[in-house]
C-alpha cells in the first residue's frame, strides 16, 4: 500500500491582486468538485484568499505560482508551488508580521490566519522549491459512542483485509465500545471517515473474524512519509489474555508492508493487546488527552530492515543524548560533531510549522538557519502560545549537519530531544518537545 | 543544471517499488558495528568454499585471459550439464546466478495484464522480477511452512503464466515430494510454465525429493533452476541456470543476455559441476550443524523451523531486525525474517563448527531474559 493516485487540477499564475479572484474561485469550485460541503469549500477558499494576498503583496509580488487543487475523498489540498529564489524566505515564518497593505493588521501574518481554516497547514522547502500545502478535511456527521454490548471471546479467528464499508464502520464503533478507556487516534473515533481513508487508499486494515463474520479485532496501518509506517492497535475486543490474535494481527500488517521498502514501523498509541516483543521502545511523547490532561505515551518502533549503520551529525549540546539512545538502540551510527569556526552565516532562521488542528499540535522543521535562530524559535513558540497550541514539537535531521545548528536555541527555549525515528528523514530523525512550562527567552 | 523529469518518465510500477540495498562489504560492517571478526550466516555460503578442483581452476587461471571475452553462451559448460543429466546442451541456458534466469523466464512469457503465482513467504525475487515488470505477483499463503498445492492451483487462471515453486523452500526448508509435484504438474497440465526453482537440490537427501531434471521430458511446460551458489560455492562468481525442453528453452534463449557470465565462473563451475565428494563432505558438515544447532537451540526454548538446504528458521522472543543489530555487535551476521514476512524470525547458515558455537553464544547474550 502507498498512497493512491489523487485526481487533481492546476492553476498556473502571477503572484499579483488582479488575479485574486481566480485563485479563490479555482479554490472554491475545486474543492466542491472533489466533494467538500459549501461550508468547508468556503474555509479552505478564505485560507487560500488569505496566502495568495499574502504572496501577491508581502512575500513574493509578481512571482511564479502553480496552485494545485487535489482531492482525497476525505480532505482537499491546495498546494502552492513556487520557486525559492523568487521568494523572499524569511517571510515564511508564521511569525513574519512586514505586511504592505496599509489596513492590515500587523500583529498577524496571513500564514497564520489561513493555518486557522484548515485541520492541516505545511510549509516546507523541497529541491529548490517552497511548498505551501493546506488540508481541508471532510467533515464526518457525530462522533462514535460507545453503543454495541460487550463482545464475547470468538472460538476460531482467521485474518482478512477489511474492505467493506459496513465492517470498518462496526470495527469503530467496536473500538470506541471496548477501548473506551485508552487513547486512540482520531480516525477511529468517526465511521464515515474509516470508510472513506480505506477507500482512498491511504490507510489499510485487518480484521480478525470468525466463520459467522464476528469481529473479534483488528489493526489500521498507514504511510508515514516515504520510509515509515504507522500502525494503530491492534484492538481486541473481548478476547482472552492469553490470544493469539494480537500477534496474528501484527503479523498481517507486516506480512503487507515487508516488501514494500519501508524501513520502519511505528506504534504512536499503543494499546495493551500489542505485542510488545515485536518492538522496541524509542521513547515517549506528551500528547493532550481528550480531557485536557497530559498522557505520556511510549512510541514503539520496529525496524524492518538490516540496519547498515551510517553516520550522523550532533552539536555537543545533543551528543549525549545520541550516544545514549543509539546505545540503547544497537543502531550502529557514526557521530560527527558540528560546531561554528567563526564563518560567516545568514542573519535569518526561517521554520516551516505544520499544524494540526485536530489534535492541537505544531511540528516545526528547520528550513534556513541564522544568526537569529533563538529568537525565531522564541518567537514562534509564543505565537503559538497564544494560539493555545497545546503540543509543539521540532524535528532535527541529524542527517543535514546545518540542522544542528539549532541545538542550543532549542534547549535555550525550553525544547527537550525525546526520541529518535531511525531514517525518518535523510538521516534519523530526533523528535524534541517543548516542555509544558514557559519557554526561557 | 536541469533536473530530468523523472516523474513524466517512469511508469507506475517501477515508481511504485523502492530499490534492494544490498549489505556493505564485511571489512565496513566490521568497522560501523565494531567487531574485530565476522561469521557470515546471512547468505546461505558454503563455508567449504568450492569444490577442490574449481579452487585449482581459480588459482591457475591466466590473468591475460581477462582480455578476452568469454564463451557468450557457456559453451563448456553446457556441454558438460548435458552430459550430468542426460540431456542435450541446448536444454540449458546459464547466467549471472539464478536471479538472472529468473528475469529471463519472467521476461520471455509474460506481457501487460499477465500474473505470476507463487508463495508468499518464500525467495522474494520472483515477486520482486514481476512487480517491477509490470506484472501482477498472486503470492500464496504458505501451510504448515509448506506451499500449498490447492491454494495455488486456485489462484492459476487465464493470464497466469508463470507458476514458481521453491523446492526446497527458502526459508522454511519445506519440500513437495514426487507424488506431490506429479500431482501438481498433471492438474496445471501445461496451462502455463512451472518453474521449480531447486537452488538447494544438491543439499537434499530425502528419498522422496523428487529430481526436476528427470520430470522434464514428461512435462514440457517444466523449468528448473539450479545454481553454482550454494552447494558449489561459487557465489562471488555468480553462475547458475535453468533447464528445460528444447522449444522452451528455445524461446526463453531470446529474452536472454548473452555474454553475462563471465570466463573464470564458467571454468570454475565446469570444474566443480558434480563433484559428489564435495557434496558428500558438505553434506555431513550441515548435518552434523544442524544437530548441533537444534539440540542448543531447543534447550534455549526457541521454536525452530528445520528442513532440507543448509539453513534452520529460529522464531526469537524479540524482533528480528533488533537482534541482527545486536549479533553484528558480535561479529555474528544472520538473515532477519522480516522481509520474507516471518517477522520475529531469523534465518540462520549452517556453517562450521567454530561459527555455529559464536552464533549460540552470541544468542543467549541477546536473548531478553
Amino acid at each position: 500500500m502507498k498512497p493512491s493516485f489523487k485526481p487533481e487540477v492546476v492553476l498556473r499564475l502571477r503572484a499579483d491582486m488582479t488575479f485574486l479572484p481566480l485563485a479563490t474561485a479555482f479554490a472554491e469550485k475545486s474543492a466542491i468538485a472533489f466533494g467538500l460541503e459549501e461550508p468547508e469549500a468556503l474555509s479552505l477558499t478564505l485560507a487560500v484568499e488569505e496566502i495568495f494576498v499574502y504572496l501577491s503583496r508581502t512575500a513574493c509580488p509578481g512571482g511564479e505560482v502553480r496552485i494545485y487543487s487535489r482531492g482525497g475523498g476525505y480532505f482537499v489540498e491546495i498546494e502552492f508551488l513556487f520557486p525559492a529564489e523568487d521568494f523572499d524566505m524569511k517571510s515564511f515564518n508564521i511569525t513574519t508580521k512586514a505586511s504592505l497593505d496599509p489596513d492590515a493588521d500587523f500583529s498577524e501574518t496571513g500564514l497564520l490566519i489561513a493555518s486557522r481554516m484548515v485541520e492541516q497547514f505545511r510549509f516546507e522547502e523541497i529541491e529548490q522549491k517552497l511548498r505551501l500545502t493546506l488540508t481541508k478535511a471532510k467533515t464526518y456527521p457525530d462522533h462514535c459512542v460507545p453503543d454495541l454490548p460487550p463482545a464475547s471471546p470468538l472460538k476460531g479467528f482467521s485474518i482478512k483485509e477489511a474492505v467493506d464499508p459496513e465492517e470498518l464502520k462496526l470495527l469503530v464503533r467496536r473500538i470506541n465500545t471496548e477501548c473506551a478507556g485508552q487513547v486512540f487516534p482520531e480516525i477511529c473515533r468517526a465511521p464515515g471517515l474509516m470508510v472513506d481513508i480505506v477507500a482512498a487508499g491511504d490507510y489499510k486494515v485487518a480484521l480478525a473474524v470468525d466463520k459467522m463474520g464476528h469481529i473479534g479485532g483488528g489493526i489500521i496501518w498507514k504511510w508515514e512519509g516515504t520510509g515509515l509506517i504507522e500502525c494503530f492497535g491492534p484492538y481486541l475486543f473481548g478476547q482472552p489474555a492469553d490470544s493469539t490474535m494480537g500477534s496474528a494481527l501484527l503479523d498481517s500488517c507486516i506480512a503487507d508492508i515487508a516488501r514494500t521498502g519501508a524501513k520502519g514501523l511505528i506504534n504512536r498509541f499503543p494499546t495493551p493487546d500489542l505485542p510488545k516483543e515485536y518492538f522496541e521502545p524509542l521513547g515517549s511523547l506528551t500528547f493532550q488527552a481528550g480531557d485536557g490532561e497530559a498522557a505520556e505515551l511510549v512510541a514503539y518502533y520496529r525496524h524492518l530492515e538490516e540496519d547498515l549503520g551510517g553516520t550522523v551529525w550532533s552539536h555537543p549540546l545533543l551528543e549525549g543524548f545520541l550516544q545514549h539512545q543509539y546505545r540503547k538502540l544497537f543502531f550502529a551510527r557514526e557521530i560527527l560533531p558540528v560546531k561554528r569556526a567563526g564563518e560567516s552565516c545568514s542573519p535569518f532562521s526561517v521554520l516551516s510549522a505544520e499544524f494540526d488542528r485536530g489534535r492541537n499540535r505544531v511540528t516545526l522543521r528547520p528550513v534556513w538557519w541564522g544568526e537569529d535562530a533563538h529568537f525565531c524559535l522564541a518567537d514562534h513558540v509564543e505565537t503559538l502560545r497564544r494560539e493555545l497550541i497545546s503540543s509543539i514539537f521540532f524535528e532535527m535531521d541529524v542527517g543535514k549537519s546545518w540542522q544542528c545548528h539549532f541545538t542550543p536555541a532549542l534547549v535555550e527555549n525550553g525544547f527537550q530531544p525525546r526520541l529518535i525515528l531511525p531514517y525518518a528523514g535523510k538521516g534519523d530523525l530526533v523528535i524534541f518537545q517543548l516542555t509544558t512550562g514557559e519557554s526561557r527567552s | 543544471m536541469k533536473s530530468c523529469p523523472l516523474d513524466n518518465l517512469l511508469p507506475e510500477y517501477v515508481k511504485q517499488f523502492t530499490a534492494y540495498v544490498p549489505s556493505k562489504p564485511d571489512r565496513e560492517l566490521m568497522k560501523t558495528f565494531g567487531c574485530s571478526r565476522l561469521f557470515r550466516l546471512n547468505n546461505n555460503e558454503n563455508p567449504l568454499g568450492p569444490p577442490l578442483a574449481a579452487q585449482e581452476v581459480l588459482r591457475r587461471f591466466p590473468p591475460p585471459k581477462a582480455a578476452v571475452y568469454p564463451s557468450g553462451d557457456c559453451y563448456y559448460l553446457r556441454q558438460r550439464l548435458a552430459e550430468l543429466f542426460h540431456k542435450d546442451p541446448e536444454q540449458f541456458l546459464v547466467g549471472n546466478g539464478a536471479n538472472e534466469v529468473i528475469s529471463f523466464v519472467i521476461k520471455a512469457f509474460c506481457e501487460k495484464g499477465d500474473n505470476i503465482v507463487t508463495g508468499d513467504k518464500t525467495f522474494a525475487v520472483y515477486e520482486w522480477v514481476a512487480q517491477f515488470s509490470g506484472f501482477e505477483a498472486r503470492l500464496v499463503p504458505l501451510r504448515d511452512y509448506a506451499f500449498d498445492d490447492e491454494a495455488m492451483l486456485g489462484e492459476v487462471d487465464e493470464r497466469t503464466k508463470i507458476v514458481f515453486v521453491c523446492n526446497p523452500n527458502n526459508p522454511t526448508g519445506t519440500y513437495w515430494s514426487t507424488a506431490g509435484m506429479r500431482r501438481f504438474l498433471d492438474a496445471i497440465d501445461g496451462r502455463c510454465i512451472v518453474v521449480i526453482d531447486e537452488a538447494y537440490y544438491e543439499f537434499v537427501e530425502q528419498d522422496d525429493y523428487p529430481d526436476g531434471m528427470s520430470l522434464i521430458d514428461e512435462y514440457p511446460n517444466l523449468v528448473v533452476f539450479r545454481t553454482f551458489s550454494k552447494m558449489y560455492g561459487l557465489a562471488g562468481l555468480r553462475i547458475g541456470y535453468l533447464a528445460g525442453t528444447r522449444e522452451v528453452v528455445d524461446v526463453i534463449r531470446r529474452t536472454c543476455i548473452v555474454y553475462s557470465v563471465n570466463a573464470l565462473a564458467q571454468e570454475a563451475a565446469l570444474a566443480a559441476a558434480g563433484d559428489e565428494l564435495h557434496i558428500r563432505n558438505t553434506r555431513d558438515l550441515v548435518r552434523q550443524g544442524k544437530e548441533f544447532l537444534r539440540k542448543e537451540l531447543t534447550q534455549l526454548n526457541l521454536p525452530l523451523v528445520v528442513g532440507e538446504g543448509n539453513y534452520l528458521m529460529v522464531k526469537l522472543p524479540m524482533s528480528d531486525t533488533l537482534a541482527y543489530r545486536k549479533l553484528m555487535t558480535k561479529g555474528i551476521m544472520i538473515r532477519t525474517m522480516t522481509g520474507f514476512r516471518f517477522p520475529n524470525h531469523i534465518r540462520v547458515t549452517v556453517s562450521k563448527m567454530e561459527a555455529l558455537e559464536a552464533f549460540v553464544e552470541a544468542l543467549k547474550a541477546i536473548l531478553p531474559c
